[in-house]
């Protein structure tokens, strides 16, 4: 029976894994060699460092990586701290109507983005902070605390409020019951929610479409879409180079993603 | 006796409310105005430069005579349906086979892989790979010359096209989500029912499916409301063409709004989208929150 099952994911992990090596393969053709040649040919030269200058030429692909890599790492941290100072209000300090509070804050997951896209444009073209580096962290920060504040406050709920009571008993500051005693013990979620906001900052498509229009300014994955379909190997090659930083995240973190899910749900 | 110092702990005072405070700004200033903008919005008429004029429900009304909005509502009807059957059933099976097989780890990460991947670059691959000189030259290799043509370009096939290329990617999440949901169900039911004597198609019916109906609750409203929000993928594939044919409710608020300046009919279909996941997603937060009301 296990014979079986193997078998059957073998099969289903080729499939799986066919576009990836197509895509690899394409990026090393060129052009006409593409357009012209066999789907299955293997490459006849590597045209890979070819392809990727041309994709850096034509839509300033290097600033784009700077400007998505300060957005998500900015909009990740900045929100971190926001977050988990808020979440450890609601679930450790007396603060009236917490649950009202929580609702604000965590509407922010509930809404679709499409909601936030109208508005947001207009507000930033008479702010003038459409189409600047400052305008998107603003941005991206906001939308990765509804969804940070509510693990962290799962986290801290599960923290008995006797270790925060006698931390305080003993002389610590509410900021230092904060900083010294639960931030350490939340480093795995932590460290979760940090990749996890990275990576949807680092891979979202709408908004650095919409609320930006320079080439140096716009997100990585704004830029590629701009590569249109003519060029095939370039497109191909455009994929593997912005994904690159997510990858290797997924690689660093794939044992800590099953734990990590444990955080999410109730 | 010692009389602890209670009052001194827990008294709170208005720096306490300092640790909201950025949170709750950034989110009533970007969001929460964002969703009143948007419904008044839908009540006017503005194209993006000149003032805006008042409308009344004339968008809705325009929006519900629309072909291209019943064609999009209906899109958006075909992708919910579809993902529910692709992300509930696929990944289940794909994770009991996994969870049985000699190389866990390996398949976990080979199915999980085009997760990894954002859903711009996954929409790129299939529109590279299926584009007229990808697997359709492959058709034509075989005989069927007919088929060598752009499948993304060919209505509601392509909307099919998008959906399981959607699944190649979400697959991964919801497999391993049930794969943590079948390592963690107890041994004990199994081995009573083992002892007697459940044979496989009724185990996994009476004992095991029951035991992971949490887990199934969560990847099943996940991906419910996921579903509804789809953009990059469409975006990228077809634009929602040919001719606005493979649009979903999503697309069209983006297509009216940014394209044909016509931003209150925009807003009209986003209001009418929220509306409707709001809708759905009430059962979510229905069981999140059912039994934790009273632990804030």
């Amino acid at each position: 029976m296990r014979v079986v099952i193997n078998f059957i994911l073998a099969i289903l992990g080729i499939t799986w894994l066919f576009p990836v090596m197509f895509t690899i393969f394409g990026s090393f053709k060129g052009k006409m060699e593409y357009n012209l040649g066999n789907f299955w040919d293997f490459p006849k030269h590597n045209l890979f460092s070819e392809n990727m200058l041309t994709a850096f030429k034509m839509v300033d692909l290097s600033n784009s990586m700077l400007s998505s890599f300060i957005y998500a790492f900015s909009g990740a941290a900045l929100s971190l701290i926001i977050a988990t100072s808020a979440a450890y209000a609601i679930s450790h300090l007396n603060i009236k109507f917490k649950m009202f509070w929580f609702m604000i804050i965590y509407s922010g997951t509930i809404f679709p983005f499409q909601i936030y896209l109208i508005p947001v444009y207009k507000e930033y073209t008479q702010l003038h902070l459409y189409d600047t580096r400052l305008g998107m962290i603003l941005f991206y920060t906001s939308i990765c605390v509804p969804f940070i504040m509510f693990v962290l406050r799962n986290f801290f709920i599960g923290i008995s409020k006797e270790i925060s009571e006698s931390a305080r008993i003993d002389g610590c500051s509410k900021m230092q019951v904060l900083t010294r005693i639960f931030i350490p013990m939340a480093k795995a979620p932590l460290a979760i929610v940090f990749l996890s906001q990275f990576t949807w900052c680092w891979n979202d498509l709408m908004f650095g479409l919409t609320l930006t229009k320079t080439p140096g300014i716009r997100s990585v994955m704004a830029a590629i879409s701009l590569l249109g379909k003519s060029n095939i190997p370039l497109l191909l090659t455009g994929c593997i180079v912005v994904s690159i930083p997510t990858i290797i995240l997924f690689l660093l973190l794939q044992k800590n993603f099953e734990s990590g899910f444990v955080y999410t749900s109730k | 006796m010692i009389i602890k110092p209670k009052a001194r702990i827990n008294t709170s005072s208005w720096t306490d409310y300092l640790y909201i405070a950025p949170a709750v700004l950034l989110v009533t200033t970007f969001f929460i105005s964002s969703i009143i903008y948007t419904g008044f919005l839908s009540f006017h008429n503005w194209d993006g430069f000149s003032s805006m004029t008042f409308a009344g429900f004339s968008n809705y009304i325009l929006l519900f005579k629309d072909p291209n909005f019943r064609i999009s509502a209906m899109n958006t009807i075909i992708w919910v349906v579809c993902s529910l059957v692709v992300s509930l059933v696929f990944p289940l099976i794909l994770a009991i086979f996994i969870s049985k097989s000699s190389w866990l780890t390996g398949f976990k990460n080979i199915f999980y892989f085009p997760t990894a991947l954002s859903a711009t670059v996954g929409g790129m691959i299939i529109v590279s790979m299926i584009s007229k000189y990808g697997i359709p030259q492959l058709f034509a290799m075989l005989g069927f010359k007919n088929m060598m043509q752009d499948w993304l370009a060919v209505p509601y096939v392509n909307t099919f096209i998008m959906i399981f290329m959607g699944a190649w990617q979400s697959v991964g999440l919801n497999m391993l989500l049930f794969l943590s949901g079948l390592k963690n169900i107890p041994s004990s039911p199994i081995e009573a029912a083992t002892i007697e004597g459940a044979g496989t198609y009724s185990m996994y019916r009476k004992v095991i499916f029951p035991l992971l109906k949490p887990t199934t609750t969560v990847v099943l409203l996940m991906s419910l409301v996921n579903s509804f929000k789809v953009f990059d993928s469409i975006w990228v594939m077809t634009k929602g063409g040919p001719y606005r044919s493979s649009e979903t409710l999503a697309l069209t608020m983006y297509q009216e709004s940014f394209i044909n300046n016509k931003f209150g009919l925009g807003a009209a279909v986003a209001v009418v989208l929220t509306v409707v996941i709001i809708i759905v997603s009430y059962f979510n937060l229905k069981s999140t929150f059912g039994d934790n009301y009273y632990s804030v």
